[in-house]
C-alpha cells in the first residue's frame, strides 16, 4: 500500500520530464514566431532577428531545452517573453485564483450532484430521476462559454444581481463556479445514480432493510459509502477536464487565474509561460488523483493498489 | 422544508455583501476604469506598436510634442522647435522644471538616451524600426537643447515624435532595465501596478508640470470576448470600453446611461493579392476582383454601417485623402470583361488567409466573387499562425499556395508615408515589411520617396494623391473599407479624446457621480 503511493510520488518527476518535453516540442512546432509577434508587423527582418537573439530563441532547440531543464530543477522556469517577469512569480499570483474557483465549483458540484444522483437512484424511473437525468444531460452537453454569456447577460446585466467580471467577494464566485462546475456536477450525479442503483441491488442492502433499518439510514450508511468509490474516482479523473475548462471560464469572466494567463501566453507564443502553466496544471492533476486514490483506500479498506 | 429559508437568506447575505462592495466602489468614484479588447504588450512605449497598448501608456508618458483633441500638434516636453534650412537637423528646446515619476530631471541627456536606445540594434526594441529608418543621430546641444539629425529630409518627423515611439522615458529606469514592466514617464498619471492577466493601475501624479488631472486614478482591464466589452459598459463595471464592436453600437446609443463615441477612423481593411501568383500577376484579374466587390454591402452587413467604403488606400481622416476618386464601383459586367482580358473568362481558384475576427469578410467575398466564377478558398487561422503565413517570403508563399491575405492597417498617425511605404513599396516586401503581395511599381516607389522628403504640405499631399491613383490603378489590394472608431463610455464620463485608429486619450477625462 505505502509502496504504491511512494512509487506514485517517484513517478511524478518522470511524468513532468515527459510532459515538459512534449510541451516544449509541440509549442515550437506550432507555426507562429514569438520574435515576429513581439517585434510587430512593421518590423524589418533585421529587427525580428535582433528580437530573436534578445529572447534567446536563436539557439538550437536541444540547447534551449537543456537550458530550460537545468533552470527548472533549480525552480527557475524562465522569464515571460511579454511581461518580462519571472514565470514562477506570474504563476504564484494566479494559481490560488484558479484553485479557489475550481474548489468552489467542485464543492457545489459534489454537494448538489451526490444528493441529486441519490434521489434519482432511489426514485428510479420516476419524476425525480427523469428531472435529474435531463438536467445532467443538459449540463454535460451545453457549451459552457455559451451558458456563461447567457447567465452574465441575465444575472449581471439585466437583473444586476451578481457582479459581471473579476474576482472579489463570494458573489463573484457564483457565475464562474456554475460555469465550471456544471459538467462535474452532471458527471457526479450520473455516476452517483448508476453506482447507487447497482449497490441498492446488493444482498447486504436487502439484509440491512430486513433487519429493520430505516430507508434513509440504509441509503446513507450502507449504500452511499460503497457507491462513493466510483464517484471519487470520477471526480479525480475529471479534475484534468476542469483545469482545462478554466481556460474558457477565466477568459470570459476575467478571472485572474492560470487559464486566462495561458490564453494570453498562447496568443503571443510566450513559450516560458505556456511551459510553466502546463507543468503546474499537470502537477495539480497528478496530486488530485493521488489524493483521490488515498481517499478511496480510506473509504474502502479492502482496496489495495499494487 | 426548513432548509429553504436558510438557503435564500444566505443568498440574500451574499447579495448584500456584493452591494456593499459596489457602494465602496462608489465612494472612490474618481478612478476611471477602461476596458479594451487586448492586453498591453509592454510598459515600454518603444517595445510595442499596438494602439491599445498606447492607450494604456499615453497617460503616463509624454513626447516632445503631442496632439490635442483637434488633432493639432502641440508642445509637450519641448517648448519650441525648428528645422534648419536643409530640413535635416531639427532643434528642440526642452521645458524647464519637469521631472520623471522616479525623480530624474528631464534634460537633454534624458531625451538623447531615450532615442539612442532606439538606434541601438542590440536592444531589439519592437518599435525601433520606425525611428531607425529616419533618424541618423541625436545629440545634446546644451543642458536643455536637443538636436536630431535625419538620414534625409522627412516630412513626417514631427508626426512620428507625437506617436508612442517618441515618448520620452526615464533614463534611470531604462538603465535599470525595468521599463518593460514598470512605466516611468513624465505624464499626468504615474504607474502603480501591472498584473499581466488582470489590470494596469495608475495614480494621478502630484508633481505634474501641467494642468492636474481631475481623476484620482486609472484602471485598465481587457477581455478578448466582444460581448463582454458591451456587458461591462452596461453594468458599469467599465467606465469606458474600447473598441466597441459595431453590433452593440445601437444598444449603447439607445441606453441613457451610456454615451457612444463614433468618429471616422484610420484603420483600412484590405485583401492583399499575391501579384506573383497566376492569374493575379495580371492587373486585369486584380481589377476584376475589385469590380466584383460590393463594398457598401460589406459596410452595412459587417460593420452595421459604421465604416466608409474605400475609394483609395487612405482613410478619409488622412489629410491627403482624395474624395473625388471612385475607381471601382460594383460592376459585375466589367469584372467579367476584365477576367476575359486576363485570360481567365470563366474565373479561377484562389486562397485567402484570414484571422478569426475578419473571417466574415472572407466569407462575404467568397459569395461575391463566386458571381464571376472566382472560387475563394478561405483559410481561417489563429493569429500567430496567420502572422507567419501572411509574412512569408515569395518562395514560402508559393509553396504554401497562398494567393491573398486579409488584413487591416492603421499607422496611427497622419503621416501618409507610414501607409504607403510599408504596404506598397518594393523595399517592404514581406517578411521585412507589410507588402504582403510583393507589389512593385517604380513610379510609386519614386513618388513615395519624393513625398517623404517634401516639406511643403500641399505639394506633399498632391504627390500622395498621385500615389493613391497608382495604387487604385495597379490594384495590389482589393481595398474594402475604413472603420469608424467606436467606443462607449458611461454617461457621467466626459472629456475623452479619440484619435483616428482607436487611440483614446483618457488622462483629461472627468467622472461625476
Amino acid at each position: 500500500m505505502q509502496a504504491y503511493f511512494v512509487k506514485k510520488l517517484l513517478m511524478l518527476p518522470l511524468i513532468l520530464l515527459g510532459v515538459s518535453f512534449i510541451v516544449f516540442v509541440s509549442i515550437r512546432a506550432l507555426p507562429g514566431d514569438p520574435a515576429r509577434l513581439m517585434a510587430g508587423p512593421e518590423a524589418t527582418q533585421q529587427a525580428v532577428d535582433d528580437m530573436r537573439v534578445r529572447l534567446g530563441l536563436e539557439q538550437p532547440l536541444p540547447i534551449q531545452y537543456a537550458g530550460f531543464l537545468m533552470d527548472a530543477v533549480r525552480g527557475d522556469f524562465g522569464t515571460s517573453i511579454r511581461s518580462q517577469k519571472p514565470v514562477s512569480e506570474e504563476l504564484a499570483s494566479r494559481f490560488g485564483a484558479t484553485m479557489s474557483l475550481a474548489a468552489v465549483a467542485y464543492f457545489f458540484a459534489t454537494l448538489i450532484g451526490v444528493p441529486a444522483g441519490m434521489a434519482a437512484a432511489v426514485w428510479k424511473g420516476r419524476a425525480p430521476d427523469q428531472i435529474v437525468m435531463i438536467v445532467a444531460i443538459l449540463g454535460a452537453s451545453v457549451a459552457n462559454f455559451w451558458l456563461a454569456l447567457i447567465m452574465m447577460d441575465y444575472f449581471a446585466v439585466q437583473k444586476g444581481w451578481l457582479p459581471l467580471l473579476g474576482m472579489g467577494g463570494p458573489a463573484h464566485y457564483v457565475l464562474p463556479s456554475i460555469t465550471l462546475g456544471l459538467l462535474p456536477m452532471a458527471l457526479v450525479a450520473r455516476m452517483t445514480r448508476s453506482s447507487m442503483i447497482e449497490t441498492l441491488e446488493q444482498d447486504y442492502i436487502r439484509t440491512a432493510r430486513a433487519k429493520g433499518l430505516g430507508a434513509f439510514r440504509v441509503y446513507r450508511r450502507h449504500a452511499l459509502r460503497n457507491a462513493m468509490i466510483p464517484i471519487v474516482t470520477i471526480i479525480g479523473l475529471n479534475f484534468g477536464g476542469v483545469v482545462g475548462s478554466t481556460v474558457v471560464t477565466e477568459t470570459i469572466f476575467n478571472w485572474p487565474g492560470i487559464g486566462r494567463l495561458l490564453v494570453d501566453a498562447v496568443r503571443f507564443r510566450d513559450y516560458p509561460i505556456i511551459q510553466g502553466v502546463t507543468l503546474l496544471a499537470v502537477v495539480s492533476v497528478v496530486v488530485v488523483n493521488f489524493l483521490a486514490d488515498l481517499l478511496i483506500s480510506v473509504l474502502d479498506p479492502r482496496v489495495r493498489f499494487g | 422544508m426548513t432548509n429553504r429559508p436558510i438557503f435564500s437568506k444566505s443568498i440574500r447575505t451574499a447579495l448584500m455583501a456584493s452591494s456593499v462592495a459596489l457602494l465602496a466602489l462608489g465612494a472612490q468614484a474618481e478612478t476611471l476604469t477602461v476596458m479594451q479588447s487586448e492586453a498591453p504588450r509592454s510598459m515600454d512605449p518603444a517595445d510595442q506598436t499596438a494602439t491599445f497598448t498606447q492607450v494604456v501608456l499615453a497617460p503616463m508618458y509624454e513626447g516632445l510634442v503631442g496632439r490635442n483633441s483637434d488633432l493639432a500638434i502641440v508642445p509637450l516636453l519641448a517648448t519650441e522647435w525648428a528645422p534648419d534650412d536643409t530640413g535635416l537637423v531639427w532643434t528642440f528646446q526642452l521645458r524647464d522644471g519637469v521631472t520623471f515619476h522616479d525623480g530624474t530631471p528631464l534634460d537633454a541627456a534624458a531625451v538623447v538616451a531615450s532615442f539612442e536606445r532606439l538606434l541601438d540594434p542590440a536592444r531589439g526594441l519592437a518599435a525601433a524600426g520606425r525611428v531607425a529608418a529616419v533618424l541618423e543621430s541625436v545629440e545634446a546641444v546644451d543642458d536643455m537643447t536637443v538636436s536630431f539629425t535625419l538620414i534625409q529630409p522627412y516630412a513626417g518627423f514631427i508626426d512620428l515624435l507625437a506617436t508612442a515611439v517618441g515618448y520620452i522615458v526615464s533614463p534611470t529606469a531604462d538603465a535599470a532595465g525595468t521599463l518593460g514592466t514598470n512605466a516611468v514617464g513624465t505624464g499626468p498619471f504615474s504607474f502603480v501596478e501591472w498584473q499581466s492577466g488582470e489590470h494596469v493601475t495608475q495614480t494621478a501624479n502630484p508633481d505634474y508640470w501641467g494642468e492636474m488631472p481631475t481623476l484620482e486614478g486609472l484602471e485598465f482591464t481587457w477581455t478578448s470576448e466582444p460581448s463582454v466589452l458591451s456587458m461591462a459598459a452596461q453594468t458599469g463595471e467599465a467606465d469606458v470600453v474600447n473598441p466597441l464592436p459595431p453590433i452593440f453600437a445601437q444598444t449603447v446609443e439607445a441606453d441613457p446611461n451610456l454615451t457612444l463615441i463614433d468618429q471616422p477612423g484610420s484603420a483600412m481593411f484590405w485583401v492583399s493579392l499575391n501579384v506573383l501568383d497566376e492569374p493575379l500577376d495580371h492587373v486585369a484579374a486584380r481589377q476584376a476582383l475589385n469590380f466584383a466587390t460590393d463594398r457598401d454591402a460589406l459596410v452595412s452587413a459587417l460593420r452595421r454601417g459604421y465604416a466608409v467604403a474605400a475609394n483609395s488606400p487612405l482613410a478619409p481622416t488622412n489629410p491627403a485623402w482624395d474624395a473625388s476618386l471612385d475607381p471601382y464601383p460594383y460592376d459585375l459586367d466589367r469584372a467579367r470583361a476584365l477576367l476575359a482580358e486576363a485570360g481567365v473568362p470563366d474565373g479561377f481558384s484562389m486562397s485567402v488567409a484570414v484571422q478569426e475576427p475578419e473571417a466574415p469578410i472572407a466569407e462575404a467575398l467568397q459569395g461575391m466573387w463566386s458571381d464571376i466564377g472566382v472560387d475563394l478558398e478561405v483559410r481561417r487561422l489563429e493569429s500567430g499562425v496567420w502572422v507567419e503565413a501572411a509574412f512569408n517570403d515569395p518562395e514560402a508563399k508559393a509553396e504554401d499556395g497562398l494567393s491573398a491575405v486579409i488584413a487591416s492597417w492603421s499607422s496611427g498617425s497622419f503621416n501618409s508615408d507610414l501607409q504607403f511605404r510599408p504596404l506598397y513599396s518594393t523595399g517592404a516586401w514581406a517578411p521585412g515589411g507589410a507588402n504582403l503581395g510583393f507589389f512593385t511599381s517604380e513610379a510609386l516607389d519614386a513618388i513615395i520617396d519624393e513625398a517623404a522628403a517634401e516639406l511643403d504640405e500641399d505639394a506633399r499631399n498632391a504627390l500622395y494623391v498621385e500615389a493613391q491613383r497608382i495604387v487604385n490603378q495597379e490594384a495590389p489590394h482589393v481595398l474594402l473599407y475604413s472603420n469608424r472608431d467606436l467606443a462607449a463610455t458611461s454617461a457621467n464620463v466626459e472629456g475623452i479624446t479619440m484619435l483616428p485608429g482607436g487611440l483614446i486619450l483618457v488622462a483629461n477625462a472627468t467622472k461625476s457621480n
